[in-house]
């Protein structure tokens, strides 16, 4: 008997030892959102592998400047994780050289049907799915409430021109008005707002540039016009997104484009400040911008049945709650979005129910030219060297020729 | 002119550029000295109203400085050690030895000297993730970053070393052979002495480039416990939607001491190292 | 022999990514670095064409040209008085060799941060002696932030220059001073005739190695205005930096690697020949 147990004894310590051994690792890189991006992978990963003490999953956190360059250099070392977080505008290169894997063969029953529909489908191509919607967000007015309230825009502006008569009452006031950014990434984003607002839209039916469309011309010389009068901040060219979110953060902005992240960093910067949240303003039409980050699954991962294990447990109504709320994105699956804390704050409903009317980023090659090309322009409009029709017009040659019309 | 007036004058004409040269360092210690609220207060003030020591602590904890200045401290003297175990006999040949293709040799290292790793990172980068090391391959390990530093340095080493090393004059071995040495101890007991100046300008320039430098680190490494101090402190503002500047210049002005001191110390010797060096 | 370990080292780490950049510029590459197909001489055409490259082309000469010569005209007389007995020499020269032990990238950051039109101290210090009433938007317009990075890049590369130039200096006897001074030469003549022509091969070193660090110089340029507003600020080095991991354009990113590497090629070669001709 005394023998069975020390027997016993022995075989679990020997166990215990190949099983390390045997535990599979599965690598994951992830984007920095924010502070606490790391934290809450390294703390679902060590949830996981509680659950799961056969895989091991080993996060690498990389900023958005180096992630493409990470990526590329991995990639073609070699040496890449097994699941990475990327831009789903990204998606299409990674399926056409055969970097990524398509999950659905891997993903149990109705696991796909977890997710919200606009947010899958742009990391479905060719009728298989290769993204997994981790982060979404929508865009949205922020306004100032004390300084819209002076300007007789209490509820805050609804339309351009309602910003535009805003901004007035601010300038005279000596305040910033509207915030335009320049710098930094998603200036193209900052023009498409006013130009899908006002009838435009980016690309035709054909994937070929049409932004230089008389809508287009229309919203980047409102924006002009708005710099020229004094209604935006001083030099919009030195502004990223970030700059003039610090801007509304001190009270020091009237109006501004942003994501719904901005009201994580208000509840946690600058609680006092008094500010509301509107759809974007409508010229003669609403619509907004939607973007969603992806999970893609390489191809030569070795481990992808415990891959795939560890993101069905990522998109768990309670892991996916944590990330979203700490991140101020918008749920992305059904169960998560029926949380309290997205169904009850009055702010981010606002941007769910801009949905039905945002754009995506199209999944076509040469976006990210594009969006180089309309950046140069609106910098130059700005700067003055040129006219916004010109410089529109040169950005679509550019455009077409990387989306190769 | 007196000394007193030649002083007054030799001051006034710096100015300018003592000036410039300090302003970053200023900014650095007074944003460092800031608590947030303060940093980001308009308009700024050069002087903290409260002084935020706890910055230090903080950024220690969040940079993960400790780690990181180990990471730094040893790639750098593994670099300079490896560097210099390679550069000491290459530079001996050259100004001792005949050789033929020296010029060859010479041009080739200054052509090394010219690239830029910004444009070799994705060569680089596919070399080194195809040397198997351990189990894994040299990409992102500590000794890949070693290798790559080591040949960038080299070519300065040798062009510094070899012009130093001719000046030293020849008898004295020569002598130390009569005497009935061999020529490998007449090289370490009476050679290496007299060139030791000189190879510990070499290693600090080597150890501080290594130190400060980027790129390669960037494209090598990943595991965050293996990143060095440049790449923590670059970090903490690329890609961030709320930069903590802050927490930034703290850890660029304790990242930044240590060289300085070395500096203040040796510059006396830096000059005279160098200048050997880089012309003969 | 003795010298093989290092032949063999640097041929490696620098050969071998040379190669690489050589066969990219010729295939079809993927944004993630997968070669699609060859591709001829297209990625060259297209850089060619591309009339961003011939402005950061000519931009890139600008930069090298300002930065390198404003170095010089600075250091020469720094090193000038750095050489002349005063009060406080040592500390002085301490000071002037600082930049040098901070990294350019972090460099790069702490400027960028002083010139922060918003928070930084160079507005609130030049608004404190009323020379500016409205913060100076620095980095919004090429016109302001292009000097404003040569002028950093001409501090960066002072302590080095300096420190040669001085070991310079200190090679010039000084009797010949005591000669000049009693035949009756006027300072600037000694200078003129004497300093300077002994100085030059100092300065020709500190120029090549200037110009090879100036022309490649990354960080400034990319961390202060990553080449823009309306790419008015790139040099070559930032927009191949840009296409390659921005855009995601290998190929082009390639092509543009090696028209930088063909003109220090060339300078080099160029001082090379000076220094034989001159013996």
């Amino acid at each position: 008997m005394r023998q069975g147990w020390t027997w016993l004894a022995g075989a679990f310590t020997a166990l215990a030892m190949v099983m390390p051994a045997k535990a599979e690792t599965v690598r994951m890189t992830v984007s920095f959102y924010s502070a606490q991006t790391g934290p809450y992978y390294e703390k679902m990963a060590e949830e996981f592998h509680k659950a799961n003490p056969s895989i091991d999953v080993k996060i690498e956190v990389v900023n958005w400047a180096n992630l493409l360059q990470k990526l590329q250099t991995d990639i073609s070392g070699g040496t890449n994780a097994d699941l990475s977080i990327i831009g789903t505008r990204w998606l299409l290169d990674f399926v056409k050289d055969g970097i990524a894997e398509p999950l659905d063969p891997l993903m149990a029953p109705g696991f796909k049907e977890r997710f919200i529909g606009p947010f899958i489908k742009p990391g479905t191509i060719g009728g298989k799915t290769y993204g997994l919607p981790v982060a979404a967000s929508a865009r949205a007015m922020f306004y100032n409430k004390a300084m819209l309230a002076k300007a007789g825009f209490p509820n805050g502006p609804k339309t351009w021109d309602e910003v535009i008569a805003a901004a007035e009452k601010i300038k005279a006031d000596g305040g910033n008005g509207f915030g335009l950014m320049a710098k930094g990434t998603e200036v193209d984003v900052y023009l498409y707002y006013a130009l899908w607002t006002h009838g435009g839209e980016v690309l035709d039916a054909n994937q070929k540039a049409a932004f230089n469309s008389p809508a287009g011309v229309k919203a980047l010389t409102m924006y002009k016009m708005m710099l020229d009068k004094g209604l935006t901040e001083a030099a919009p060219t030195n502004y990223t997104r970030d700059e003039l979110q610090a801007l509304f953060k001190q009270g020091r902005l009237g109006m501004m484009i942003t994501g719904p992240f901005l009201m994580n960093q208000i509840a946690k910067e600058a609680p006092t400040l008094e500010y509301g949240v509107l759809p974007v303003p409508v010229g003669t039409n609403p619509a907004t911008y939607a973007v969603t980050d992806s999970i893609v699954m390489f191809a030569n991962s070795k481990v992808k049945t415990a891959a795939m294990k560890w993101l069905d447990f990522l998109f768990t109504p309670a892991p996916r709650i944590a990330f979203t709320k700490g991140e101020g994105f918008l749920p992305t699956t059904i169960e998560e979005a029926k949380d309290p804390a997205f169904t009850e704050n009055e702010r981010l409903k606002v941007f769910v129910s801009l949905l039905p009317n945002a754009r995506f980023a199209p999944t076509v090659t040469g976006w990210e030219d594009t969006a180089k090309a309309v950046t140069d322009a609106v910098q130059s409009v700005y700067l003055g060297t040129s006219t916004p029709e010109a410089e529109l017009n040169a950005a679509a040659a550019k455009a077409n020729q990387s989306l190769g019309k | 002119m007196s000394r007193f007036w030649r002083s007054v004058l030799s001051w006034a004409v710096l100015s300018p550029l003592v000036v410039t040269t300090i302003l970053p360092f200023a900014v650095m210690i007074s944003t460092a000295l800031k608590p947030h609220a303060e940093v980001l207060s308009y308009p700024p003030t050069w002087l903290p109203q409260h002084w935020a020591w706890e910055n230090f602590a903080e950024m220690w904890e969040a940079v993960g400085f400790g780690q990181a200045a180990f990471n730094s401290v040893l790639i750098a003297v593994s670099a300079t050690v490896l560097a210099l175990l390679i550069a000491v006999p290459a530079a001996y040949a050259m100004s001792r030895l005949p050789m033929r293709g020296k010029g060859a040799y010479r041009q080739f290292l200054l052509v090394t000297q010219m690239l830029s790793p910004i444009l070799l990172v994705l060569g680089l980068y596919r070399m080194v993730a195809s040397i198997p090391f351990g189990d894994a391959t040299m990409a992102d390990t500590r000794l890949g970053v070693v290798i790559v530093y080591a040949a960038y340095h080299l070519a300065f080493a040798v062009w510094m070393l070899a012009s130093y090393f001719s000046t030293i004059p020849s008898d004295l071995e020569e002598a130390a052979w009569i005497d009935g040495a061999s020529r490998a101890r007449a090289v370490i007991s009476v050679f290496l002495p007299l060139a030791l100046p000189a190879i510990a300008v070499t290693g600090i320039v080597t150890f501080v480039a290594s130190w400060n430098e980027f790129t390669v680190a960037l494209t090598l490494l990943r595991d965050p416990s293996r990143l060095t101090l440049p790449l923590k402190v670059v970090n903490l503002v690329a890609g961030r939607y709320s930069v903590e500047w802050n927490q930034v210049m703290a850890a660029t002005l304790l990242a930044t001491l240590p060289v300085a001191v070395v500096f203040t110390l040796l510059q006396r010797y830096l000059v005279t190292g160098l200048t050997l060096g880089a012309v003969k | 022999m003795l010298i093989a370990p290092s032949l063999l080292l640097a041929c490696g780490v620098i050969g071998y990514p040379f190669y690489e950049i050589v066969r990219l510029s010729l295939s079809e590459v993927s944004r993630f670095g997968q070669i699609r197909g060859f591709a001829g001489w297209d990625n060259f055409i297209r850089v060619a064409t591309d009339p961003i490259f011939v402005d950061a082309l000519i931009r890139t000469l600008v930069w090298t040209v300002t930065v390198v010569g404003g170095t010089i005209l600075l250091s020469v007389p720094v090193a000038l008085v750095l050489r002349e007995d005063f009060f406080g020499r040592g500390l002085a020269r301490t000071i002037i060799m600082l930049p040098w032990s901070i990294a350019l990238s972090m460099a790069a950051i702490v400027w960028l941060w002083a010139f922060n039109a918003d928070y930084g101290m160079i507005n609130a210090t030049l608004r404190q002696w009323g020379i500016l009433a409205q913060p100076l938007q620095w980095m919004a317009r090429p016109e302001t932030a292009f000097p404003v990075e040569v002028a950093i890049g001409i501090i960066v590369s002072i302590p080095f220059t300096v420190t040669i130039l001085l070991g310079g200096l200190s090679s010039i006897p000084g009797e010949i001073y005591e000669a000049a001074r009693i035949d009756g030469a006027r300072p600037w003549q000694s200078f003129a005739f004497m300093t300077l022509p002994m100085l030059r091969p100092f300065m020709n070193i500190a120029i090549v190695l200037n110009v090879i660090h100036v022309f490649n110089s990354f960080s400034i340029i990319w961390v202060m205005t990553q080449g823009g507003p309306d790419n008015r600020t790139h040099i070559l080095v930032t927009y191949l930096y840009e296409l390659s991991f921005y855009l995601g354009r290998p190929g082009p990113a390639a092509v543009v690697s090696l028209v930088v590497l063909a003109i220090v090629f060339s300078a080099t070669a160029v001082y090379m020949w000076l220094r034989e001709r001159e013996g």
